[in-house]
């Protein structure tokens, strides 16, 4: 094999055609095979006004007449040693006239004839050797086109060209190919769209780290605020958000969980279950505001608690209870009722079958549910706006105050409400402080509680993904 | 509990529908204790139902009505007056294997255990027991503590047969048990009915008609929600009353 042939190898002959041929060679439905890398071209040239001169089908050297091409292409392609390759897949073997050597014809012309080989076709010998009719293999292709070009029927003028296109079945159809093209595409986008989902938080992430990074230090967690909120730390505020959390949930999550193990497990289809689920589905729509005015005439007003660590936390209860209540029975959903007619069969009562069965299998995905509600309540300022979270408290910097700064029925600071203090209420340290060592620029403060913030709602989801991966790899069915 | 070891099933008058949809309309059959009773019939024609009539789970389907009478040993199910008494009576096995997600032995003890059960020998013992009748011990003697969940199918269907068997039931129901496992599981099980029947009341519910015809002295056949015809199997397979019923046997009808 020379390595100036246009057919050298199949790789080589196929990037040449895709390069010489563009597009628009063939707009039928085989076009497509041009995306299957694997589909080679190989082209052959044939000179009628040559006189006889033998050649070996480049353009340089063309062969006299159709008969000899063909030929050719039963040596190169066909027999025990073909030695260019046998044709496969989508192949395609061109046979073009042209006027002398070396002349190219333009390119971009549809074939004058197009003849198919198919190894599963049906057609006998004597097929046409149409696309409904297709040769069975190369040799009766070549036969048959010698054929019809010996009872004259194959007049190929200057310029126009003769194609000989094998289809195996068993390789990817042009409509294969649109198919793979459209799922390129489309999962192209979905991809481009989960990339933008991600770019904002790591903007976020990066812009907030970069900008606290001056104050990002454990004495920054570790620090009551101080100097009028001009110096210090967040730790009161985070103190405040753990206990708002912590009473939030201890309320929120019993009920949440027995609500919705009943509507799961207990509750029979009629009106009642209904108004429930309603219920559940629109206090979950309800924005967090109204949820804050709702605390304040139920737990300050009414209930008599003042704007207080528990009417904030009943508050923050209220907004979460629909979600945990919904992924409860989520999570007892997806244990198989199979399970539960097993039980039933042996005599267990609903209970028992919850106790021993839906519960163990459901737990997880339970806890999930109940920790994702932690980040919503630490991270929401209005709820507690108006019922329990406080500009500042002046609490202890040691000993067993430092941890439990608050009183229940008085209010607490919060980390979020703490930023929006910052951001918007707080002027910050004078120059003359910060250079007295005495305050800390009011930028490097505010960032500082945006990262402790994100930082806490990024450590518990965390929490329950690490849970969620744990109950798919411990996943008994 | 005190195992009889001759229970029979009277049913009568019996109807079920779900929402309005008739799935049982005025059977009645007579299982005599002590025999393989085979029920056939095409789908949809109401053979689960009956079943589950027969235990009372019915009653865990939302929408479904029922009315007539069925008496077990004699007692008439819906005044019973502990119903898991009455499941715990009667072992279910259904079509497709349900291994809980517990281990082997869990699985087989669940019922005991459930029913009060805690002593370890009594427990071991009767584990070991129901897993040999139901031709699985040999093959998880040695893993009793893996997964149930994690066994093939075919051993699946056979843990759930050694869960119905735990309870020491006087009715063992078989719902289509053979449709998801190997003929050579099938004709292991079989084998094993066929010994347990003196020990208990079978009621074979099958697509496989040959199946009944193996196994069952008596079947019954169902179609279109009724009992078109029962008795004696050798009757009913080869000089039924009904056209009908002679066409579902001999497989001209599905």
């Amino acid at each position: 094999m020379s390595s100036n042939s246009p057919e050298t190898s199949r790789r080589a002959s196929n990037r040449r055609g895709i390069a010489r041929l563009g597009t628009r060679l063939d707009s039928d439905s085989l076009n497509a095979s041009k995306l299957d890398s694997r589909a080679a071209l190989y082209r052959y040239y044939l000179c009628p006004l040559s006189n006889g001169t033998p050649g070996d089908g480049t353009l340089e050297r063309p062969w006299p007449s159709l008969a000899d091409v063909l030929r050719d292409i039963g040596r190169r392609h066909g027999g025990d040693a073909p030695s260019v390759g046998k044709l496969a897949g989508y192949d395609r073997v061109e046979i073009c006239a042209i006027n002398g050597p070396g002349d190219e014809p333009p390119p971009g012309k549809k074939p004058r004839y197009a003849f198919y080989v198919d190894p599963l076709g049906t057609s006998d010998e004597e097929g046409g050797g149409t696309a409904l009719a297709p040769w069975p293999d190369l040799e009766a292709a070549l036969a048959g086109v010698a054929r019809l070009d010996a009872a004259g029927g194959l007049p190929l003028q200057i310029g126009e060209h003769l194609r000989l296109s094998v289809r195996e079945v068993f390789s990817a159809t042009p409509i294969d190919r649109r198919k793979r093209r459209h799922e390129t595409v489309a999962k192209s986008v979905f991809l481009l769209m989960t990339l933008l989902l991600v770019i904002p938080l790591i903007a976020i992430l990066a812009h907030l780290t970069v900008k606290a990074w001056p104050v990002l230090t454990a004495s920054f967690v570790f620090e009551n605020p101080k100097n009028n909120m001009t110096a210090g730390g967040v730790w009161a505020p985070l103190v405040g958000t753990f206990y708002l959390v912590f009473f939030s949930l201890l309320a929120a999550a019993p009920i949440g969980v027995l609500a919705g193990v009943y509507l799961n497990e207990y509750a029979r289809d009629n009106w009642f279950t209904r108004i429930v689920n309603l219920a559940v589905v629109n206090l979950a729509g309800v924005p967090s505001i109204v949820h804050a005015l709702f605390g304040v005439g139920a737990f300050v007003l009414f209930a008599g608690m003042g704007e207080s660590v528990l009417a904030a936390a009943f508050t923050l209860a209220v907004m979460t209870l629909p979600v945990i209540i919904t992924s409860t029975k989520e999570a007892l959903a997806s244990v198989p009722m199979a399970f539960r007619e097993a039980c039933w069969n042996m005599g267990a009562s609903r209970w028992q079958t919850i106790r021993t069965i839906v519960l163990p299998n459901s737990i997880s995905g339970i806890l999930t549910g109940v920790i994702l509600q932690v980040s919503r309540a630490a991270g929401e300022t209005a709820p507690i706006l108006f019922t329990g979270a406080a500009f500042f408290v002046n609490v202890p910097n040691k000993g067993l105050g430092y941890f439990f700064p608050y009183a229940l029925d008085k209010s607490c600071m919060a980390l979020s409400y703490h930023l929006h203090v910052m951001l918007t209420q707080v002027k910050g340290a004078s120059p003359e402080q910060i250079a007295a060592g005495e305050g800390i620029p009011l930028e490097h403060l505010q960032y500082g509680t945006a990262v402790v913030l994100i930082g806490l709602v990024l450590a518990v989801n965390s929490v329950s993904i690490g849970l969620r991966v744990y109950l798919r790899s411990h996943k008994k069915w | 509990m005190v195992s009889m070891g001759s229970v029979g099933i009277e049913i009568e008058g019996l109807s079920v529908d779900y929402a309005g949809k008739p799935a049982l309309r005025d059977v009645s059959l007579a299982i005599p204790p002590n025999e393989i009773f085979g029920i056939i019939g095409p789908a949809n024609s109401g053979k689960t139902t009956l079943l589950k009539c027969i235990n009372r789970t019915i009653d865990f389907v939302t929408a479904a009505n029922m009315s007539g009478t069925v008496r077990v040993g004699g007692q008439d199910v819906r005044d019973v007056a502990n119903v898991y008494q009455l499941r715990r009576r009667i072992g279910m096995v259904f079509p497709l294997p349900v291994g809980l997600p517990m281990t082997i032995y869990d699985n087989v003890a669940y019922g005991p255990r459930m029913a009060g059960l805690r002593h370890r020998g009594e427990l071991d013992s009767l584990v070991e027991k129901c897993l040999r009748q139901s031709a699985l011990w040999d093959e998880v003697k040695d893993r009793l503590n893996m997964l149930g969940t994690k066994l093939s199918g075919g051993q699946q269907q056979r843990l759930t047969l050694a869960r119905a068997l735990s309870l020491k039931p006087d009715i063992l129901c078989l719902d289509e048990f053979s449709i998801a496992i190997d003929p050579v599981t099938t004709m292991k099980i079989e084998e094993v009915l066929l010994e347990l029947r003196s020990q208990m009341t079978i009621v074979l519910v099958t697509n496989l008609v040959q199946q009944a015809r193996r196994l069952a002295s008596r079947t019954a056949f169902l179609n279109g929600s009724r009992i078109v015809e029962y008795g004696e199997t050798a009757a009913i397979f080869t000089k039924p009353e009904h056209q009908i019923t002679y066409d579902y046997v001999t497989g001209n009808i599905g």
